[in-house]
């Protein structure tokens, strides 16, 4: 019983933390999310060549990027895909 | 006892509302199914489509939808009697206001996380979405002549406000600072710009502060400027502009974004603090009127109460939240419901404090004429909530600059996010054969000095009036993309289609109601070139509305007589 109340309390707490981040602090993650998105983009764009055999940048530096891009691959291409419109911007 | 029969009275709403009517329709009609991958999962990109947990999303939401217009609202509209006001709120939310927000959620879930832009290309026409466009940019400009009219011509010209609001802003630009460069703790950073806000409005009350700027207002009496507004008015107007200029060209991490995050301690704990104080002194009604009269300042009760009060019963900006926002990190089906009808029933209670504000804080219908009355709700509000804070011993100057600077937020908050938009939609739309259409600064200026046209020129009553039939038409038109949804997925609809029906109506007679007092009532008795102008405005804009309301309800209906037509042919 105790345990059970404990448990209650504590999911009482839980969601009343996740309201409260919610209110405040939900939309500064979203927007920092937006940012590295964008940042994203950027990325992709200067290793594109080497994704697809041209070489743009050095190989050296490319090599140094990769790693780090072609993880985001998948979720960048849903990005990209995406039909948008103005009232994207609204959210 | 009366505040203590209001609570009740709300609470009774919720609990039949949302936990008998909302659910029944959730579970029987609805049938939204955990186990489905909903868009946030299918699509996820890490940036829109991203799961959240359902307790996240209700507060992400409820913010969202909060600001002004519940407030507002129902201060207005009790000019009619405090009875048609509270019913209006409860039985709106009850039957069409959490219809609308759930609805436009859920289709979003199952349409893939459509807008709502897309969602109108896809079920009712394609030009129905250009059309819904100019609708928007209308929609948003009045939003701002109305939230610029309340706190530029009316706010800011207390001399105890302007300091606490420049407070309030500063520290939210050094919030940024804090997070985002110098990569400080985030409660840490919380404390230093909340105790130096509320140091700040503190200041701003004191004698020396406000003569300061009684002394740049020209006050007491502040000589007239400009079309027919005082010097007050010009200067805090221009303040306001000045403050959503810097927001719409600055960076959004830098400047909009963290005053945001101040503002929202601020506000909550004025919120608090007030319900707090209401509930220790639970004032009774006095001789406030159940209702004085059918017509008033505003018009006539049907159908101008149905769109005064916007936000607290149903609002078309919920839509768009929903579907742009809410709608793509939903982590399962059965979370709409408690996120979407949720935060509009805890809106609902919002907006039912809001009316408390108006009422009982001031005991009669003198002292809420005495306050400002309709024509100037903020200030009710202001003064209201002082009268609650005043109960837990805080001292009613400070109450009312605290009242006046965090309604200011809270309407600088959305402004700042439509300048924003329109700065946006103004590139798109013109971009391509004005090119300098797409320069930051000089979208921006145009917004800002369509926003001042509006400010100055047009009555605080007949813009309110304005924007709530744009506001409430946007929600009947969402009410139709919801009915035609469920009826594509051969779903019963009468629960989304009726209300839909009736907020079609009403705002529409409410623009026409507005059309014809502007032409053919208030513009041959105008003496003044202000007063024309503004008359020719708002009646333009009455008309323009009606005729794109017409278009997309035609498109519509064609849209809803879809399947009967193929069904017929297949017959044939």
């Amino acid at each position: 019983m105790e345990e059970n109340q404990e448990s209650l309390l504590k999911r009482l707490g839980r969601s009343a933390k996740e309201f409260l981040y919610g209110m405040a602090g939900h939309d500064m993650t979203r927007f920092a999310l937006k940012t590295r998105g964008s940042m994203e983009h950027l990325f992709i764009l200067i290793t594109m060549g080497d994704l697809l055999g041209i070489p743009i940048l050095p190989p050296y530096y490319s090599l140094r990027l990769l790693p780090y891009v072609v993880p985001q691959i998948s979720t960048w291409k849903r990005r990209m895909l995406r039909e948008r419109d103005l009232t994207d911007a609204l959210a | 006892m009366f505040t203590i029969l209001v609570l009740i009275l709300a609470a009774a709403g919720v609990a039949i509302g949302y936990g008998l009517y909302a659910r029944t329709i959730d579970k029987n009609i609805v049938q939204p199914d955990p186990k489905k991958a909903t868009p946030a999962k299918m699509y996820m990109d890490g940036v829109d489509f991203t799961p959240a947990s359902k307790n996240v999303l209700f507060g992400y939401q409820f913010k969202s939808i909060a600001a002004l217009g519940p407030i507002t609202g129902p201060i207005i509209a009790v000019q009619w009697g405090w009875l048609p006001a509270i019913v209006w709120v409860i039985l709106g939310t009850f039957f069409i206001g959490w219809v609308q927000d759930y609805g436009a959620m859920i289709m979003g879930v199952r349409r893939d996380g459509d807008t709502m832009g897309a969602l109108s290309y896809k079920l009712i026409s394609p030009r129905a979405r250009n059309i819904l466009m100019l609708f928007l940019y209308f929609y948003l400009l009045l939003i701002m002549g109305a939230f610029g009219n309340a706190v530029g011509k009316v706010l800011m010209t207390n001399p105890q406000v302007p300091f606490g609001m420049l407070t309030v802003v500063l520290m939210g630009v050094l919030a940024g600072q804090m997070t985002y460069r110098w990569k400080q703790d985030i409660i840490l950073t919380t404390i230093i710009t909340v105790v130096i806000s509320f140091v700040g409005i503190w200041v701003s009350t004191q004698p020396f502060m406000s003569n300061i700027f009684s002394a740049i207002f020209g006050l007491p009496d502040s000589p007239v400027w400009f079309l027919g507004n005082t010097q007050a008015q010009v200067i805090g107007t221009l303040l306001v502009v000045i403050f959503c200029y810097l927001g719409s060209v600055l960076p959004i991490w830098s400047y909009a974004q963290p005053i945001n995050y101040v503002s929202f301690w601020i506000v909550s704990l004025g919120v608090l603090g007030g319900i707090l104080g209401m509930l220790i002194w639970r004032p009774g009604i006095g001789d406030f009127p159940a209702f004085t009269s059918f017509t008033t300042a505003s018009g006539p009760l049907w159908p101008m109460l149905f769109v005064t009060i916007a936000c607290g019963a149903i609002s078309g900006w919920h839509s768009l939240v929903s579907t742009s926002g809410t709608a793509r990190q939903l982590e399962k089906e059965t979370d709409a419901l408690p996120v979407g009808g949720g935060a509009m029933f805890l809106e609902m209670v919002f907006a039912v404090v809001a009316f408390l504000t108006a009422t009982v804080a001031w005991g009669s219908f003198q002292g809420y004429q005495d306050a400002g009355g309709a024509g100037k709700a903020l200030a009710v509000f202001a003064g209201g909530l002082a009268n609650f804070l005043s109960r837990l011993g805080i001292p009613t100057s400070f109450g009312t600059a605290y009242g006046s600077v965090f309604l200011t937020i809270m309407a600088l908050t959305i402004m700042q996010l439509c300048v924003r938009f329109m700065r946006v939609a103004s590139a798109e739309l013109l971009g391509d054969s004005v090119p300098v259409m797409k320069n930051v600064h000089v979208g921006t200026t145009v917004a800002l000095l369509l926003t001042l046209l509006f400010v100055w020129v047009i009555p605080w009553l007949t813009i309110w009036a304005a924007f709530g039939a744009a506001n409430q038409l946007m929600a009947g038109l969402a009410l139709m993309l919801i009915s035609l949804w469920l009826m594509s997925e051969g779903r019963k609809n009468a629960w989304a289609l009726y209300p839909s029906i009736f907020m079609i109506v009403t705002t529409i007679a409410a623009l026409l109601y507005l059309a014809y007092t502007s032409f053919l009532v208030k513009l041959p008795a105008a003496t003044t070139a202000q007063a024309s102008i503004a008359n020719i405005l708002i009646g333009l804009i009455a008309l323009t509305l009606v005729v794109a309301a017409g278009f997309l309800i035609a498109d519509g209906w064609r849209a809803l007589r879809r399947p009967r037509v193929k069904e017929a042919a297949e017959k044939a």
